[in-house]
């Protein structure tokens, strides 16, 4: 992963989050968050919301509600947020809590989305990530199912709410 | 309508953004005006967008022309994909990025004493946590009863004196008005913390809800001494009490501390006040002799022996503290103080000595907290004991807990 051909003066001078050794990088890591956290409570974004689990600052718990015009539409979901020490360098490791009927969650909760995986950039943050499983309820990468029974009846719109608000549960 | 017609050869076009088409160039500021910039909009030019603080040895793509700390940029080129943070334009190496020293140079120039600023946002992110986090908030105390604990623990660890087959523990100790004052500010917390080490804590909070449990039900129906989990538990159990002075028998001058105490379920009341009356006179003796035995230190093991029996409180078995034991020690009795329960329509009664702790909870409290009972000095003693072996509290004021 990392560059064999770096300047070994700039890389022992950014030992700031990947490499997560000592309470420097530790430091940084939930001064980060509590600007995130923050940042979070004055935007006020509608539809979504985290807040710190307990005083570990670094396991959160957020929700989603389902954006208007879909059929997630009145229905809230609760989702858990796991940074890793080398937030935000490495993408947290974020599941459904409340289980989710949707072509890319699957049982257990986990989420298929490239930019917590392979296109996660340090840029990203919590409230970029929820806003963006949102919008991940309401268009379903329907090309790599993890539930293939939603996906194939994600065409039919009417049995898909159906069967999402039938079976929904907090 | 036909094409233009481009007249351009297509490897040399310029792909222009409407933005690019029809911006024109800004015209420098010459003159004074000035232009006023809102701190929320400076902020965010001057933010890093990684670790969301001040840039810091500024670091500017080349190509995208996007801002980062040094160790910030260089670090997600390392971790992650190597492209730009901001628009994932392709970094190939450090060499894509330049060093933005006018910026550093204006931010300085914006922000001169950086360090200030620093502590400032690092109070103000401290405050909000702490103002948003009751979790945080309430283990804080947890972790401050604790650490009350392990320093009375520390200071009370003694042999003291046993009283019969019951074995009291608890109390408070002497001449340390920061532990007494909070025994006040957190009184529903306090009865679990004192001579409890942490891994004690737990269990024992949890005892006397158990026995609230049993006596919940009991609670409407009034009948008496329900069976409760707790006989069958055998003598192993445990109750805790709050022991405070009573309010209208017990004066200023007199011993008032609040003690809390926690001793096994089978202990009757006349233990209890045994304990008060022996504790009482075990602390007057240490004060009257802390003076003494400060000069003479290395002086005897008895004086040492002594000491420790009238710091003491915490610890089961004493052997010490008998050993110690002097003359008026001998003259205590369970008739020098009488122990009272406030009754639902606010009425004391005085307790017979008999009655176990365990009956009283279950007879006179049956609430979900710890029982809270009140001493008083007994008005009219059957056997009073002579004058000069009277607890001392009366002749000499307690000097450490006159408020």
């Amino acid at each position: 992963m990392a560059s064999q051909n770096l300047d070994p003066a700039a890389s022992s001078a950014a030992l700031k989050g990947s490499e997560s050794n000592g309470s420097s990088a530790r430091g940084s890591v939930s001064k980060r968050l509590q600007q995130e956290l923050m940042t979070l409570m004055m935007s006020g974004d509608k539809g979504i919301s985290a807040f710190p689990e307990s005083d570990n600052l670094f396991k959160w718990i957020g929700t989603i509600d389902g954006a208007q015009g879909t059929v997630y539409e009145g229905l809230r979901y609760r989702l858990s947020l796991d940074f890793p020490a080398a937030y935000p360098y490495q993408a947290p490791r974020v599941k459904f809590v409340s289980p989710c009927f949707h072509p890319n969650v699957d049982e257990q909760g986990f989420i298929c989305l490239d930019i917590l995986k392979d296109k996660w950039s340090a840029l990203y943050d919590v409230r970029s990530i929820l806003l963006s499983i949102q919008s991940l309820l309401g268009e379903p990468n329907n090309e790599s199912p993890l539930n293939t029974t939603a996906a194939e009846l994600w065409s039919d719109q009417e049995a898909f709410r159906a069967h999402l608000h039938s079976t929904f549960q907090k | 309508m036909a094409a233009p017609v481009n007249i351009q050869t297509p490897s040399k076009t310029w792909e222009l953004s409407l933005y690019e088409l029809h911006r024109s160039p800004q015209e420098a500021i010459m003159d004074g005006t000035e232009v006023a910039v809102s701190p929320r909009s400076l902020h965010s030019e001057l933010m890093c967008p990684i670790c969301l603080d001040m840039l810091k040895n500024t670091m500017t793509t080349k190509e995208c022309l996007h801002r980062f700390c040094s160790d910030c940029i260089v670090t997600a080129l390392r971790s992650g994909n190597k492209e730009c943070p901001t628009c994932r334009k392709k970094l190939v190496s450090r060499r894509s990025l330049r060093r933005d020293s006018n910026f550093d140079a204006l931010i300085s120039k914006i922000y001169p004493s950086r360090d200030e600023y620093e502590a400032h946002q690092r109070s103000v992110l401290e405050r909000l946590n702490r103002l948003h986090n009751k979790e945080a908030l309430s283990s804080s105390i947890e972790e401050g009863l604790r650490q009350q604990a392990r320093y009375r623990n520390h200071r009370v660890k003694k042999p003291t004196q046993e009283s019969d087959n019951t074995t009291f523990s608890g109390g408070e100790d002497n001449g340390d008005t920061r532990s007494h004052l909070s025994h006040d500010s957190a009184p529903s917390h306090a009865p679990n913390a004192p001579g409890l080490t942490p891994s004690e804590a737990g269990p024992s909070r949890k005892r006397p809800r158990a026995s609230d449990d049993g006596s919940g039900p009991e609670a409407d129906s009034g009948s008496p001494t329900p069976p409760l989990r707790r006989h069958k538990e055998g003598p192993g159990s445990e109750i805790e009490l709050v022991f405070r002075p009573h309010p209208q028998l017990v004066h200023g001058q007199d011993y008032n501390q609040t003690r809390y105490v926690k001793t096994t379920a089978n202990a009757t009341v006349d233990h209890l006040s045994k304990y008060l009356a022996l504790r009482i006179a075990l602390e007057d003796r240490h004060t009257d002799r802390e003076a003494e035995d400060q000069r003479k230190e290395e002086g005897g093991g008895g004086g040492g022996g002594e000491e420790g029996a009238a710091t003491g409180g915490g610890e089961p078995g004493g052997t010490t503290g008998s050993g110690g034991e002097g003359s008026s020690l001998s003259d205590i009795s369970e008739k020098q103080y009488t122990i009272y329960i406030l009754t639902r329509g606010g009425q004391f009664s005085t307790l017979n000595g008999s009655l176990t702790l365990e009956l009283v909870n279950e007879k006179y409290w049956k609430v979900r907290k710890p029982l809270e009972l009140y001493y008083a000095p007994t008005k009219d003693p059957q056997q009073p004991p002579p004058p000069p072996q009277l607890p001392p509290p009366q002749k000499s004021p307690p000097i450490q807990r006159e408020g």
